[in-house]
């Protein structure tokens, strides 16, 4: 039988998939994982195959339901009138006045998109009515508020 | 059109998406329904390797959502499984293109063909 610990070891990794799945499948799962343990496998290598097979869990099968909320948020926040900008970025600070200057102009979608020169690394010039700051993030495409959440959430 | 067919019918498109664990489940199931540990340890025996227990629940939710194998009711905590009609198809198909790929392999390496 394997100790207290090795057992809290993959509850914890248990725990880590989706509680639809853990439902249905977590008591066989602690039993597999109990009986692994017995016959020699170790009870870290259970419990991170676990792991490894409840983040794929998140990030293959879950994404189809985050799509569908993001674009019913999209479609709501659309109906209400919220600037999709607000929603884009993830300063809340910036994101008001991105907002401003983007529902000022409606069809400059992308902050460089609109202006031919602005992509260029020292073309940081703020456009009427753009109270955004001369932050060197902004300056040279990289970094925008569009591109944070690679660098802020990752 | 012909790609989806193939794909609603469990073809070896299918399987060849669904990777290594899905085939080897699918070899096991192949003699009679089993259920996870089961599962685990006849793979162990026929094909010399350990499938980790988070690899093998994501490939039998996988293969349960591609109407491969079906879930047999519960037994005390263990689940059974059983492979079904299509996953019939898609195995067999995919051991035929596993077994052209050998010969060819085989034959290229001066190995004879089978």
């Amino acid at each position: 039988m394997p100790g207290p610990r090795s057992m809290r070891l993959v509850e914890s990794a248990l725990r880590c998939y989706p509680q639809r799945w853990r439902s249905r499948h977590g008591d066989e799962a602690a039993e597999i994982a109990s009986m692994l343990i017995r016959d020699g496998t170790p009870a870290h290598s259970v419990a991170w195959s676990y792991l490894i097979g409840a983040a794929r869990m998140r990030l293959v099968i879950e994404p189809r339901r985050r799509l569908g909320a993001a674009v019913g948020a999209l479609l709501l926040a659309g109906s209400l009138g919220v600037p999709v900008a607000l929603l884009s970025t993830s300063a809340p600070a910036n994101a008001a006045s991105v907002a401003h200057s983007r529902t000022a102009h409606p069809h400059s979608a992308h902050p460089h998109s609109a202006h031919p020169h602005s992509a260029h690394p020292h073309s940081a010039h703020p456009r009427n009515g753009d109270s955004r700051p001369a932050d060197p993030r902004y300056a040279g495409g990289r970094g925008a508020p569009d591109g944070c959440d690679q660098h802020d959430h990752c | 059109m012909a790609a989806r067919e193939r794909d609603d019918t469990g073809g070896q498109d299918v399987l060849r998406r669904a990777g290594d664990a899905s085939v080897l489940i699918l070899t096991s199931l192949a003699d009679g329904s089993k259920h996870g540990y089961a599962l685990i340890q006849d793979i162990r025996g026929f094909a010399g390797l350990q499938l980790g227990p988070g690899t093998l629940y994501g490939a039998l939710d996988r293969l349960e959502r591609l109407g491969l194998i079906e879930a047999l009711p519960a037994e005390d905590r263990r689940q059974p499984y059983r492979i079904t009609a299509a996953g019939v198809v898609a195995l067999r198909d995919h051991l035929d293109s596993i077994e052209r790929v050998s010969s060819v392999g085989r034959l290229r390496l001066g190995l004879g063909g089978i």
